[in-house]
């Protein structure tokens, strides 16, 4: 009977929803508000529930999303759109991977512009002038208009990272020059860094489709973003990085390392779980990541050994090739962020409350949101609150996150990690900030930060990258001869690649 | 496994032979099948660490109940259940109905727009509805957030229609036709006679359609946003999603010892248990002769 | 009745012509004035009504829930906007067709899906029919019943899962390369070598599936008068003689219905089991449509490029199913799908 009781509550409060305005107290108090965000796995904050309740009573409206399978994104995406297309678009909501821009140009996004000063003047202050103006600039109306959102990262974010307890176990120094870098990984290779006298040690490695060894490519001047790679100026033309002459050299590099099997032979074939999995069973030496989790993994290689490894790491120097300029590469603006229904503008209040959310979000004064709930997400312990353990089957999505967290930078990161900071974890934790500050020099902001993926319109070979993945993992793998790569290049430019080349310079060219 | 020698005329050696090489094929055959499934109980039987490292082979490591206390403490994951339980009951005794009753008129040569009906059915199992456009009308039936989106989009499906249709041809038409000489009309012939003598057929689609209904995911990810009316199917995938959480800038303590891998595992064994509970009883109707028996009694 | 006579009757129901449906046909389109046609209509209801009421409510639901959605196929030919819908969308004529015709890979993508098709058809699809065959001769039946259960169970693990699985056997640490190390032969990776997918995909596809597969040939099987196998024992025939002379024969429409089904799906391969087990270095004999679709199309939101994909497969599918029916209506009146 529990059942029915919720089925008829939920519609009780669905019926509610739909007759808002009758239900509406006074002019102050605001309707509430879908906000689609980020779920895997937490309970849905429901209308009436704790979050919801929680979010009423601190910022005045309510917050509240149905359970949406995040999957990546993809699953999202899907339910997104199919309620775009029975015109029941969420308040707000995330984007990413590009669907933005068909979203606008559908007329389902609210123009910000007019609005950001006057209601959201924390939104507005919290992300520097140059990402507006980037954000500006892309509009895919043409028309440099805002109509996102974006989240904002203003440090380098992705790194290398390497066991230094293995540097000293086999005898050398930490490595500068890609000559030493590869003396380094044969030394890990055949002096049995890890002690356990088997011969199981990775030097290096990665993910399936090349990804997540950037640091790699990145000798060479690539620009490369968790294996994607990136358009930057090279030849004093912006270019897609993965047809320069820099990606060939970069591919003869890694194919080489892959053959001397200083690489993990599973390379290409190591999904995300079976990658992180080999570092944490303390067989691999060098890893790229987000280096600021790596307590994470650390974790990992403590539980693994039982607890007779606490693992050394440091920020592997960003290492050129001779002739080239390594960096890593920075992209601020990011291809994530949030939007507003263009429906909300059919009521004002509605629209307010929207606007409401979106400022509260980054104005510190509510900053406590963060810690969600007490009893649920949260407890008091000498009247300060500390976050309780992760536990998605009793606790609800905090939707509104930590305010300020979509600008990311160096503090902000560290106060996070400070946060979950405990007796047990805490020299990983400062292993993890040191890895933060540790390679703040060796990022770079490329070229094509920013970056409308309406240049891809038509393309979407050239934009999922098929073909780079192909060619690149089978010459890394050596069953093609780097000889191939210019046929490479040749067919990227035949199939949508000098299109698409095209269109980037000129949008370069008129940002500049 | 010893083999019984049952039959009453006597089995000549190389008959004998035959069935053993037969029966020591399928059970190695079937250990094949059943490995896997070993493996994943193991999987779901292990720890955090064990998983993550990808150690686990066919036995658990780091043995923990982690991952089945996760998912059956969860209360909602029994209101998914029995949501479940409901729609697929629903959906088996009515496409039956809907089933048996259309494609007994189709199996019937003499009956002319036979061959154009069955060419609609043949073609909506080539073409399939894109996604939205089927979203959209669901959503105009008033489906959406709706137990009945479980329902009614499942009750007929043009591969079961062509399996019914082609066991009711092979009816034994004498009996049709005495009974007809009888004053037999078309619809007591149907229910009294055909049906009744149609148990394998019967069972074979409902079990199809049962597990059609129990495994649906599609469908209701598209229709249901309120958790209280999940499925099993998407409460368990919610469930699944618990361990994950790899949004590489997630900052968080986890004190959890199960990963996706080992939810994932512990889902699918809890899912298939009440389909391997319910089987054998439908293979009931499988025994030889099943049909004729009872057209003769 | 005596079994003689039920197995004449069942083995005549595949056997002998029938004539009447071609006659009232026949009977109908040489009718020469309206009112005899009418006369003859009124007749046909008069007998037929039960049978109109008894496809009515299928007939329902199959327009209400395949038709209705299966009208949005026309967004192939839009620029379909999820904002202003079907209605609203712009025409885009051919544009997605002539896109997918002009892919680069496309004559890779269709070469790749019809050899996984075929190999579907001839390698795949028979096995459960062996399979029952065999399953049929166990006369333990608690090891029938125990053997029939546990081949079911691959069918209710996802292919995720099973994709896992199948990386994790063929792995450097794998179950294979153990083996193979103990016989001395150096680690291979099959998974990123373009010569093992087909094995791979034809392998998975018998271990998930087959088992599932026997049930619809199990319930064929009971079918079968037993006294049709009693007068063959007496004949002095063998099992192997019984199994392809009579058990056989009597599941082959069944299998033809299935043959036919499965013709009509001929390119429509499931895009999960081939996303789970494919990598980059495989995409040269592992990248069909819906793969390609996927990457494309799907997760880039390109709904009328999905739409028109999709619709050729269906329409080759189409084709497929309607020669195939018409050669098995040749060999038996019965044997086809319409």
């Amino acid at each position: 009977m529990k059942t029915t009781q919720r089925i008829l509550g939920t519609l009780l409060a669905l019926a509610m929803l739909l007759s808002g305005a009758a239900f509406a107290e006074s002019a102050e108090s605001y309707p509430d508000i879908e906000y689609w965000f980020t779920n895997e796995g937490f309970l849905p904050a429901e209308v009436g529930g704790a979050y919801y309740n929680l979010t009423k009573e601190t910022i005045g409206v309510g917050v509240y999303m149905p359970y949406v399978d995040w999957n990546g994104g993809q699953t999202y995406r899907e339910q997104l759109a199919l309620r775009v297309a029975a015109n029941d678009t969420p308040d707000i909501f995330i984007y990413n991977n590009g669907i933005e821009n068909s979203l606008i140009l559908d007329g389902a996004a609210l123009d910000l512009t007019d609005y950001l000063p006057e209601y959201m003047p924390h939104v507005w202050n919290a992300i520097p002038a140059s990402v507006w103006e980037t954000v500006r600039a892309n509009d895919p109306t043409g028309q440099g208009r805002i109509w996102t959102i974006p989240d904002v990262t203003t440090f380098t974010r992705h790194g290398a990272y390497i066991r230094t307890d293995w540097l000293e176990a086999v005898g050398k120094e930490m490595p500068t020059t890609q000559e030493e870098f590869v003396d380094v990984l044969r030394a890990f290779k055949e002096k049995d860094p890890n002690g356990n006298g088997a011969a199981d040690e990775i030097p290096a490695g990665g993910r399936m489709e090349a990804r997540w060894m950037d640091y790699l490519f990145a000798q060479y001047g690539v620009a490369m973003y968790e294996g994607y790679p990136e358009w930057d100026v090279y030849d004093g033309e912006i270019t897609y990085s993965a047809v320069t002459p820099n990606m060939k050299a970069a591919l003869g590099f890694v194919a080489s390392l892959y053959k001397e099997g200083l690489l993990d032979p599973e390379t290409l074939l190591n999904s995300s779980g079976d990658w992180s999995g080999k570092f944490d069973s303390n067989v691999v030496g060098v890893y790229y990541h987000i280096p600021w989790v790596a307590y994470q993994r650390l974790q990992g290689i403590y539980d693994y050994t039982s607890g007779a490894v606490k693992a050394q790491v440091a920020n592997l120097p960003q290492i050129s090739a001779e002739g080239y300029e390594g960096f890593i590469t920075v992209k601020p603006t990011g291809n994530s962020g949030k939007m507003v229904s263009a429906d909300v503008a059919k009521d004002e209040q509605l629209m307010k409350a929207a606007f409401r959310v979106l400022d509260c979000q980054y104005n510190m004064e509510y900053r406590d949101l963060e810690y969600g709930v007490e009893g649920m997400h949260h407890e008091v312990v000498d009247g300060k609150k500390v976050k309780l353990p992760e536990d998605k089957a009793t606790q609800e999505l905090l939707i509104l996150q930590t305010p300020g967290c979509q600008v990311e930078n160096v503090e902000v990161i560290t106060s996070r990690l400070e946060a979950v900071r405990t007796e047990e974890n805490s020299w990983q934790i400062d292993e993890s900030i040191a890895l933060l500050n540790g390679n703040q020099a060796d990022g770079r902001v490329i070229a094509s930060d920013g970056m409308p993926s309406t240049v891809y319109e038509g393309y979407e070979d050239i934009q999922n990258r098929t073909l780079y993945v192909e060619y690149v993992s089978k010459i890394i793998t050596g069953e093609y001869s780097l000889d191939k790569f210019d046929e490479f290049v040749e067919r990227w430019y035949k199939n949508g690649g000098q299109a698409v080349t095209d269109r980037v310079r000129e949008w370069y060219a008129g940002k500049k | 496994m010893v083999m019984k020698n049952q039959n009453r005329i006597r089995e000549s050696a190389g008959d004998r032979g035959f069935s053993a090489a037969i029966l020591v094929f399928l059970i190695l055959f079937a250990i094949l099948m059943a490995v896997p499934m070993v493996a994943e109980l193991a999987v779901s039987l292990s720890s955090k660490i064990a998983s993550q490292t990808g150690s686990i082979g066919l036995l658990p490591v780091g043995f923990t109940f982690a991952s089945w206390e996760f998912m059956l403490r969860n209360a909602s994951l029994w209101t998914s259940f029995l949501i479940s339980v409901a729609s697929t009951a629903l959906v088996v005794v009515i496409s039956l109905l809907i089933n048996s009753m259309m494609a007994y008129p189709l199996s019937k040569k003499r009956f002319g727009p036979a061959r154009a009906v069955l060419l609609l059915v043949v073609f909506t199992m080539i073409f399939k509805a894109p996604t939205i456009p089927y979203f959209l009308a669901l959503r105009g039936y008033g489906l959406y957030n709706s137990f009945w989106a479980m329902v009614v989009p499942q009750v007929i499906s043009a591969y079961n229609l062509l399996v019914m249709r082609s066991f009711f041809q092979s009816f034994p038409q004498e009996i049709e036709e005495a009974a007809e000489i009888d004053g037999c009309g078309k619809f007591r012939m149907f229910f009294r006679i055909v049906l009744p003598s149609s148990k394998a057929v019967i069972a074979t689609v409902g079990l199809f359609y049962g597990v059609g209904a129990w495994n649906q995911y599609a469908t209701p990810l598209m229709m249901i946003q309120d958790t209280a009316l999940f499925p099993l199917q998407l409460k368990i995938h919610q469930l699944v999603n618990a361990a994950s959480g790899d949004i590489a800038a997630a900052v968080k303590v986890s004190t959890a010892n199960y990963t996706n891998d080992t939810l994932g595992a512990a889902a699918v064994i809890f899912s298939m248990i009440p389909v391997l509970i319910l089987y054998p009883f439908v293979q009931k109707y499988f025994a030889k002769g099943a049909m004729l028996g009872s057209v003769k009694g | 009745m005596s079994h003689q006579n039920l197995k004449n009757v069942e083995l005549m129901t595949w056997a002998a012509p029938h004539t009447i449906r071609a006659e009232v046909r026949s009977d109908m389109q040489s009718s020469r004035t309206r009112e005899e046609a009418g006369r003859r209509l009124v007749r046909h209801f008069r007998e037929f009504w039960p049978y109109y009421a008894m496809i009515l409510p299928g007939l329902v639901f199959l327009v209400l829930i395949k038709y209705v959605p299966m009208a949005g196929s026309v967004i192939a030919f839009q620029n379909f906007s999820l904002r202003k819908g079907i209605a609203g969308s712009p025409w885009a004529g051919l544009e997605h067709f002539r896109k997918l015709l002009d892919y680069d890979d496309f004559h890779r993508v269709f070469r790749n899906t019809l050899v996984l098709g075929a190999l579907k058809t001839i390698l795949i699809f028979p096995v459960p029919i062996l399979l029952a065959l065999m399953l049929n001769e166990v006369r333990n039946a608690l090891a029938k019943k125990s053997i029939q259960t546990v081949i079911t169970i691959p069918h209710f693990i996802s292919w995720v899962i099973v994709g896992g699985l199948t990386f994790d056997v063929l792995g450097a640490g794998g179950l294979l390369n153990q083996i193979r190390g103990a016989v001395g032969l150096e680690t291979i990776l099959p998974m990123q070598k373009s010569a093992w997918f087909r094995p791979v995909y034809v392998f998975t596809s018998i271990w998930k599936e087959s088992g599932w597969g026997t049930v619809v040939y199990l319930a064929a099987i009971s079918g079968i008068d037993p006294g049709l196998y009693e007068s063959a024992s007496i004949d002095g025939a063998s099992r192997l003689q019984k199994m392809f002379r009579i058990t056989f024969p009597m599941i082959l429409p069944t299998a033809v219905t299935l043959f036919l089904i499965n013709i009509g799906s001929f390119l429509d391969l499931g895009f999960d089991q081939v996303f789970n087990l494919y990598t980059p270095m495989t995409y040269d004999v592992a990248d069909i449509f819906d793969t390609y679709v996927y990457r494309s199309g799907i997760q880039q939101g390109k709904y009328s490029f999905s739409t028109a994909v999709g619709l050729f497969q269906s329409v080759i599918g189409l084709i497929l199913v309607v020669i195939f029916n018409r050669l098995s209506r040749k060999v038996s009146e019965d044997g086809g799908l319409w």
